[in-house]
Parts: C-alpha cells; structure tokens; sequence
C-alpha cells in the first residue's frame, strides 16, 4: 500500500532522516514512536511531500514517485491520495467547521455544494460536532478543532490518514476525546500511520510499532513486542519514561 | 476671506474632477497589479528579479515623488527613444499615471508582502496536503485571510494617492490642483486663500468617500473571526 524507500533528509547539513525504509500495508495502523527530535514528524511530512526528502522513493497505491525529481502533477496525486491531521490542527480560519470539512470536497474533488455538505454533515456527527457546524475554529476549543481537522481529513475520503501527533498541542482533559475518535476510525479498518508520544494508546490502537532514534528506526514490530518483549537496549531505556494516559472509552 | 467668490470657483474644480479622479483610478488599480507582481517576485525569491525589487521598491520609497514625477516626465522618453519607442505623444495625464503606478506599485508591496506573511504557514500546509494547487490555495485560504490584515495599509495607499496627485499639476496637468493653479496666476495672485480652500475641500470629499468604501470592505472581511487579533 505505502512503500518508503531509503528516504534521507538533512536541514542545514544536519542528518534528520538517514535512509528510512517503512511498508504500510492496508488496513494497518502503524504507528512511530521515540524520542523528540529523532525525526518522525520529519518522515510522516516527507510522505505527502510538506516536506521534500533529499533522496527516496514512494510506491503508494499504484503508483511510484521518485523524491528527487518529483513533478507537481505526481506531488498534487499523492496529496489527494492522502490526508494529514496536524498537531496545531491548522484549521482554515477564514472558514467555518462545516465550510472546513466541505472546502477540498468542493474545491478538489469537484463535488456539488450539496453533495459535500451532506457528506460533511456525517462527518461532522461521526466525531461528534454537528452541532458547532457553523463556528468559526477560534470559537472551538482544542480537541474540538482537532475532531473538525480529523473529519477534514476523511472527507477526501483518502488512501492513508497520516497524524502527526494530534494531541500534543491539547490540554491534558481534551486528549481523550481526541484519540476517542482516532480509535474509532481505526476500527473501520482505516490505514493510519500516526506519530504519537500517547504510548498506551499506541499500543492499544497499532498493528505495527515503529521506534525511531537519531533519524533511524531501531526498531519495528507488532506492540506486544515492542512494549513487552523488546530485546533492544535503546527501546527499552526510552519506554520506561512514558506515563499511561489513555483510558479507552466506549462512546464519545 | 471673499465667500462668494469661494463658491464662484467651486464649479471649475469640479469640472476638473475628472481628469483627477480617473488619474486616482487607473493609478491605484495598475499600482495594486504592480504591487502583487512584485510581492510575488519577492515571495517566490524568483533569481534576478528578487534584487531587482528590492532595488525598485528601496528607489521608490526613498525619493520624493515630486522627483519620480519629473524624472518619469523628461527622462522615459529618452529612455525609451534608445530602444526606439517613442511616447513623446502621450499626454501628460499619461506620464502622471505611470509616475504614480510605479511609485504605488513599490508602496503597496511593502502593505502585501507582509500581510501575505502575517497568515501561518500552518494554513499553507493545510491546502498543500489536501492537494489544492497554489492558485486554489491562495484564492480560497490565503487571499481571504491575508485581505483583512493588508486592506488598512492598502487604504492609507489610497489616501496617499489621492494626495499625491496634487502635485501633478508641476508637469501641466489640468487636474484640480491644476485649475487652482491657474486660477492663481491669473488672478495674478490674489485670492489664493479661497482657491486652496476650495481645492482642500474638493481632496476632502474625495478622500472622505474613499476612504468610507475601504471602511466598508473591511465590516466585510472582518467576518472571518481571526485568531490573530482581528476578530471582529
């Protein structure tokens, strides 16, 4: 479904990525996870081209695209292809929630007004928001921005949702319905390749676990290895920091 | 203070209104045009062109106008003339049009390109991973959030454009400030205070109404609830 092939990335002569390779399959849930700065929000932006890695390949679905001498038609495929939940959520200010969900409905998959704003509407009541349809996102709180941001994303209805970290910029009691709602796409069998610090959560939620170190993955594999049984020295040192703060609930 | 001859002349600047209200037109329309070509120079980082804008917008800011009026006027046609163009032709309304683009041009780029700044980064990426293109991007994102914050400078512009054009009447223009002029010389210089009041009243009016139509773009465009200071 999604093949990353030696992907590298340096800013200013510094190594970000050094030569990334990573395989979602469809259906999975794959999710990165290692220290700041390691370069994981680095990897997933370089899969949409938000940021343009110095070398490596994407085969995405059925197609293939080189990174070093991409052109802006294949840019502009693999975009709508694809959908990003930002850690700042990066709402469209001049729009409203509905207009947010609706805008690259209509302005890229050239649907009617109508027809995207049923579509947004389903959208809007599945993360629990039809309500706050008509505000404006500095009228929302947090988690209420990233639950309109996660419904913009599935609006293009696209190949793979891709989360960079989506609840890092939230207050600790909004965390919860954030993620509510990711779980929940989850299930529906949705591929998502999510960068989280949420490490209960990623455990709960991944098919695959990916930890990352100094532009390197050290490690990958399904999370009970990860978590439990991991034979690296580097994984394990990294996982005794992290704290449980995710309670799965039921409903929203 | 001679009020009945005040209200004598009025109508010769009124008549001559036009001459200055399509100078004010055509200047600010082609400014504005100018000015997004270069602020899109200058975002783009476009090689040569880059300096280039740099260099005509530090020119522009930093000479009187009075001077880019008379350099336009005496020295683009023999500019010109090297490439074999002759404008000696044009009318002076014409060489004042192409003064104040330039000048409004330069101006009205430093009021875009930050405003174009002011809108995060974060709304760009926000298109770009949905797939719209640039075009789609900057009409539907960008533009309509980079309006209000650039619209108060953009106004101001106007003002001083309107203000600007006063000085026309140096090169023969016979625009308002022009009437006035000759007004003055014939009345071999007497009455000058009722001339230039009556001319200050005409700038005022015109100013004034202008200045309410940018008012009014702004109530529009202040709907959007910013974050970034501007909500309504």
């Amino acid at each position: 479904m999604l093949a990353l092939k030696n992907i590298r990335k340096s800013f200013n002569g510094t190594d970000v990525l050094k030569g990334i390779s990573l395989k979602v399959n469809e259906g999975d849930v794959v999710t990165l996870i290692g220290p700041s700065g390691t370069g994981k929000t680095t990897l997933l932006r370089c899969v949409n081209f938000l940021e343009k890695p110095d070398e490596g390949e994407v085969q995405f679905s059925n197609f293939q695209l080189n990174y070093s001498h991409a052109k802006k038609k294949e840019i502009l495929r693999l975009r709508r292809k694809s959908a990003m939940v930002f850690q700042q959520y990066h709402l469209f200010k001049n729009k409203t929630a509905i207009e947010n969900v609706m805008e690259a409905q209509i302005v890229v998959q050239k649907k009617t007004k109508k027809e995207a704003y049923e579509n947004s509407l389903e959208l809007l009541n599945k993360v629990g928001l039809v309500e706050k349809k008509d505000y404006y996102p500095s009228q929302l709180s947090g988690g209420q921005q990233q639950r309109i941001s996660i419904a913009r994303a599935l609006a293009i209805k696209p190949e793979i949702l891709l989360f960079d970290e989506p609840t890092s910029a939230l207050d600790p009691e909004l965390v919860g319905e954030v993620l509510n709602v990711i779980d929940q796409i989850a299930r529906t069998g949705a591929t998502i390749l999510l960068v989280t610090h949420e490490m209960s959560f990623a455990q709960s939620i991944s098919t695959k676990v990916v930890f990352m170190d100094h532009g390197e993955i050290v490690e990958e594999g399904p999370p009970s290895q990860i978590f439990n049984h991991s034979n690296r020295l580097r994984t394990k040192e990294f996982l005794k920091h992290f704290t449980n703060n995710y309670q799965k609930t039921t409903s929203l | 203070m001679d009020i009945a001859y005040f209200f004598k002349i009025l109508p010769h600047f009124i008549s001559a209104l036009p001459i200055t209200l399509i100078v004010i037109f055509f200047s600010q329309l082609f400014g504005l045009l100018l000015s997004i070509a270069v602020t899109y120079i200058q975002i783009k980082s476009i090689k040569v062109l880059t300096p280039l804008a740099h260099l005509y917008i530090s020119f522009v800011r930093s000479t009187p106008i009075l001077l880019q009026l008379l350099l336009i006027y005496y020295g683009l046609p023999v500019l010109l003339s090297l490439f074999g163009i002759n404008i000696n032709f044009w009318s002076k309304t014409a060489f004042s049009i192409v003064t104040l683009v330039l000048h409004n041009g330069g101006f009205l780029s430093e009021v875009l390109r930050p405003a174009y700044l002011a809108v995060e980064q974060g709304q760009h990426e926000a298109a770009d991973s949905l797939g719209f293109t640039s075009f789609q991007k900057l009409r539907r994102i960008i533009i309509p959030q980079l309006l209000p914050i650039a619209l108060p400078g953009l106004g101001n512009g106007l003002i001083y454009l309107i203000h600007d054009t006063s000085i026309l009447f140096v090169i023969g223009v016979v625009d308002v400030m022009g009437v006035a002029s000759n007004l003055v010389s014939s009345s071999y210089g007497t009455d000058q205070i009722e001339v230039y009041l009556a001319v200050a009243f005409v700038y005022w009016a015109v100013t004034y109404l202008s200045d309410k139509g940018v008012k009014r773009l702004e109530k529009i465009t202040e709907r959007y609830h910013l974050e970034n200071g501007l909500k309504s």
